[in-house]
């Protein structure tokens, strides 16, 4: 395997100078001023954003503040209604619900997403045989088109000709309703989360122990640590900014995750595995009649929740660094 | 220094690419849009390609009117959307076609044309049919064909359990049928009691069949439809699996040939012919006895609102072409839907004898947005699928669910 | 690589179960697209598709072919286009630290909560105005909505390991800034921009609301739009559906490993050379 040694030494060019110092620069670095110039690096994406982020995100302010009716959206003249539409989310009783299911799916999947892909990356970080091949298969999940991916694990937990319960009688478990009692319904659809977010958390995490100097390891090695000393005394500390930002993206997506729901249960039975994304889809676009203002304010709340998470991760990448 | 070099030279395709990227972008404006000669159809047939008979109809139907026709097939839960959208952007294609609950929140949109406008002559029409696409006394839209449902059962299933499917007249000998079925370790019927309008689509003929009404839907009749589905999911003769189960999903499972009944649609009378076992139809039971009235299922042509009224006409021309009795006769088989001439339904059962069941199934069908209900009728559909979800899944009895469901279709 | 033969082997094994185990509702869906739909609820499930059909994988060859060409280069046009917005964007981030940096972070963490759907709808406006609608460079901006963000974070956070001694070392060779990120910065952050360009291909590859949105009507269709051929107004074929996920994800999924080996040799090579 010449092209595996040769990726580390590759590796280790980049890698060496930095195990003298950790990573991101000194703080007396940043405070220098005039670096307006490095706009010009920033310039193409800023205008990107500006040209294809901001009238979306706008319309969707627009569209919460207004109390649109089918008629007012065709033909314009909806009337200000300030901020009625989302008293209307807040008040109405499957807030509360949604909102709990919301935390959990999101809490969960994260949870196990991240778990998960971190052990599949350490494991296929040692190189062995076919390793390269295997993850690159790990990935192809993420090529099937969702509505097929999430429709084959509503086929797999069917009640009734479902393989998980076909595979549960073999053991002598009873059948259990995955997808269509209150009590699982929710489960069901983090199992299937999960599995689709193992390979983001893999590839990155994964490029990022690739970052890692194998010297780190090597002098470790000598020092006689174990591999669980290792993990925690090199790899973690060494992994902590991509693992943030690994774990703040997947918020972000989980978050937003609503068709893999709505493909497996329509967030259903009885609002049992509804989440506030699939709430704002089924107010704005699943129904006959649709109800854009609410289906806009539960979708810019959920702006809010990730702006309360991207706070949270600037104070604790600041806290770092200044460390 | 040839690393270098061969970075340079991927850079250079990198910025070659971009430019053409926005280069081509900003050539292609300017062509597009509805402007040229050609008229825009959009349909809800995704599955008919461009060879297929309904492109070649279209296509037909464009030059007789001396135009050329620029079709596009849309998955139909996209289609909506998709119509409010163009609508709102003055692009509107000059032919829509869309499911028949749609037409009322379009036309409350003021997207579609009234047949004031658009002089299409619907006369012809069933008025059963027609009344979807109605409301306020105006006409939005010409129905294409009709479908609705009834009870296909498993002729091999039934025999085997000594039941005649004939004495299946009433929900008690429905039930009671269901329960031989069952003695004999068969299972007994299947549905869709999905939480969409599908559901609410299925659901609908046993409420109706109780004499129920869709203004009052804690009515004691609309708890015993409920408690009639419930009781089925609770004795085993139903699968629990309904709740989640689309109208194919549904067809898949009586397809394995274990299920003594199903219900579903016209559509699947194709298939049907592909079945491994002999299969029947009958009119879906009302609670007293007789053919409960179905609603009925089916697309309407319509012709959306143009900045350029002139455009009418033409348009007018290729909807009266698309509905013509020979063509209506072409679609309809294609699609295995009924028709919705009375001339036409009479060709097709004289062609196809099995047919016949469905043509009078369809005459006595329901529309949903009917009676004056319009855009009224999402929001009770919406209150009635939870309602048949939280009973079915035994988070409520159907006597609270449907109490619930009542609240949430009147308020707001 | 000191360690010995048996032991990577036995690694090669769990590896084995492990991608089996992620990959088993892969092979259901390979095990559905051979499937008569008189078997397709079955109770107990067919493990195998015994008395199974090439129905659905007719119809796929038949029809689906013209839509995967679509998808590989929106797919392709989406990599380029991303990298090259958002790597000079994470270098600024991550080591020029100009004012304002962390405002312009957090814009972007925003831009990718607005659902799917609303971007696409902003889109339609815009594009039809422009008069793009169904255009491939239309379809590719699109989709670069769904990975610019992203990248743009991933490569700050990976960018900003890269030692400064390195950037310093570039700059008293003097090397300009764009000449140290070009010959420097680029070079060593490999890594980073084989991942990103992983996920925008992959997020094109499967997007399906600004296909469905910006491009249903024309002749661009992608592999996503395909599958619509196959889910009628009250019915769905679903072998048809199945295989052409497997049809489509084949050479996809050949792609990436080949492109991973591809990656790997070219460290290799700038690895020897410098």
């Amino acid at each position: 395997m010449p092209s595996t040694t040769e990726t580390s030494t590759a590796v280790r060019d980049q890698g060496g100078a930095a195990s003298a110092a950790p990573p991101g620069p000194p703080p007396s670095r940043a405070r220098r001023p005039s670096r307006w110039w490095a706009w010009g690096f920033l310039a193409p994406v800023t205008i990107y954003l500006a040209a294809f982020y901001a009238y979306p995100l706008y319309r969707n302010v627009e569209l919460s503040l207004r109390e649109y009716t089918v008629r007012s959206f065709v033909q314009g003249g909806a009337p200000f209604a300030g901020l009625d539409n989302y008293r209307t989310v807040l008040t109405d009783p499957a807030f509360g619900p949604t909102l709990t299911h919301t935390v959990v799916f999101t809490a969960a999947s994260l949870v196990f997403q991240f778990t998960i892909g971190m052990a599949l990356a350490l494991f296929f970080h040692q190189h062995f045989p076919l390793s390269r091949t295997l993850r690159a298969l790990i990935l192809v999940p993420w090529l099937l088109p969702l509505i097929v991916s999430a429709s084959t694990w509503s086929w797999l937990l069917n009640s009734d000709s479902g393989l998980v319960n076909a595979a549960l009688g073999v053991v002598g478990i009873d059948p259990v309703n995955w997808l269509t009692s209150p009590g699982w319904s929710l489960t069901s659809v983090i199992i299937a989360n999960v599995w689709i977010g193992i390979p983001f958390n893999l590839v990155v995490l994964y490029s990022g122990l690739q970052a890692i100097p194998t010297e780190m390891y090597e002098a470790s090695a000598l020092d006689g640590a174990t591999g669980w000393q290792r993990f925690w005394g090199i790899t973690f500390p060494l992994l902590r900014p991509v693992s943030l930002i690994t774990l703040l993206l997947g918020l972000i997506y989980t978050l937003k995750v609503f068709d893999i729901i709505w493909i497996m249960t329509k967030g259903g039975p009885t609002g049992s595995s509804a989440t506030l994304a699939t709430w704002s889809y089924r107010l704005g676009f699943g129904n006959l009649l649709p109800e854009f203002g609410p289906g806009a304010a539960i979708g810019n709340l959920l702006i809010v929740l990730a702006l309360i998470a991207g706070l949270v991760y600037i104070r604790i990448e600041r806290r770092q660094q200044l460390r | 220094m040839t690393g270098l070099s061969r970075r340079r030279r991927l850079a250079a395709v990198a910025v070659i690419a971009l430019a053409t990227v926005t280069g081509s972008a900003c050539s292609s404006s300017g062509d597009g849009g509805a402007d040229g000669g050609a008229y825009l159809v959009w349909d809800p047939y995704p599955q008919f390609a461009d060879d297929s008979e309904w492109v070649a109809l279209l296509k037909k139907c464009g030059t007789s009117a001396g135009v050329t026709v620029e079709r596009t097939g849309y998955d139909t839960t996209d289609l909506t959307n998709k119509a409010l959208l163009a609508a709102q952007q003055g692009n509107s294609p000059d032919v829509l076609i869309v499911d028949n609950p749609v037409i009322s929140t379009l036309a409350e949109a003021g997207a579609l044309t009234t047949t004031d406008d658009n002089k299409l002559d619907v006369s012809a029409m069933e008025k059963n049919l027609l009344g979807a696409g109605q409301s306020n006394g105006k006409t939005y839209g010409v129905p294409i064909g009709a479908n609705t449902l009834a009870l296909y059962y498993n002729k091999d299933v039934l025999t085997a359990a000594g039941v005649d499917p004939a004495a299946v007249k009433d929900w008690t000998s429905l039930t009671a049928a269901l329960t031989k079925v069952k003695a004999k370790g068969k299972k007994g019927i299947t549905f869709s009691a999905i939480g969409t309008e599908e559901g609410s689509f299925q659901f609908l003929p046993w409420f109706w069949g109780s004499g129920a009404q869709l203004t009052s839907l804690d009515s004691p009749q609309a708890v015993s439809a409920l408690t009639l589905w419930t009781d089925w999911l609770k004795q085993g003769h139903a699968p629990n699996s309904v709740i989640n189960n689309t109208q194919t999903t549904s067809w898949q499972e009586f397809a394995t040939g274990d299920y003594a009944f199903a219900e579903n649609g016209t559509w699947q009378l194709a298939n049907a012919e592909k079945l491994g076992f002999s299969y029947g139809t009958i009119p879906i039971p009302a609670s007293a006895g007789g053919p409960a009235p179905a609603p009925t299922g089916g697309e309407f042509v319509s012709i959306p609102v143009q900045k350029k009224t002139s455009r009418y006409e033409t348009s007018q021309k290729l909807v009266t072409c698309l509905t013509n009795a020979d063509n209506l006769l072409t679609t309809d088989t294609t699609l295995s839907y009924v028709a919705p001439v009375a001339a036409v339904q009479e060709r097709q059962a004289t062609a196809d004898p099995k047919l016949k069941v469905w043509v009078e199934a369809v005459r006595a069908a329901k529309g949903r947005t009917g009676d004056d209900l319009g855009t009224k009728y999402p929001k009770i559909s919406e209150a009635l699928w939870t309602a048949v979800q939280s009973a079915l899944s035994g988070g409520k009895s159907p006597q609270e669910a449907l109490a619930a469901a009542q609240t949430a279709a009147t308020t707001r | 690589m000191t360690t010995s033969t048996p032991r990577a082997w036995w690694k090669t094994g769990v590896g084995l179960v492990l991608t089996g185990l992620m990959l088993f509702p892969v092979y259901w869906m390979i095990n559905v697209s051979f499937t008569r739909d008189q078997d397709m609820r079955a109770s107990p499930p067919h493990l195998f598709p015994t008395n199974g059909t090439l129905d659905g994988y007719r119809a796929v060859l038949d029809q689906q072919l013209p839509y995967l060409g679509t998808s590989f280069l929106v797919g392709l046009g989406t990599v380029v286009l991303t990298v090259a917005l958002a790597a000079p964007a994470g270098y600024a981030l991550a080591k020029l630290r100009p004012p304002g940096g962390p405002a312009l972070s957090f814009l972007l963490l925003i831009a990718q909560m607005i659902p799917g759907i609303i971007m696409a709808m902003g889109f339609y406006a815009i594009y039809l105005t422009l008069g793009v609608l169904n255009t491939l460079p239309g379809l590719i901006l699109a989709d670069t909505t769904l990975a610019v963000p992203f990248a743009v974070l991933i490569f700050t956070a990976f960018m900003s390991g890269i030692p400064d001694e390195l950037l310093q070392a570039a700059v008293v060779d003097g090397a300009g800034r764009l000449r140290t990120f070009w010959s420097v910065v680029l070079p060593v952050s490999r890594n980073s921009i084989v991942t990103v360009s992983l996920f925008a291909f992959l997020w094109s590859w499967s997007d399906f609301i600004f296909a469905s949105t910006l491009a249903g009507g024309g002749d661009y269709q992608p592999i996503t739009l395909g599958i619509y051929h196959y889910i009628g107004n009250n019915n769905q074929q679903w072998n048809a559906i199945m295989a052409t996920a497997v049809v489509a994800s084949i050479p996809a999924a050949v792609l990436l490993v080949l492109a991973q080996r591809y990656v790997s040799m070219g460290v290799t090579a700038g690895a020897v050379k410098d």
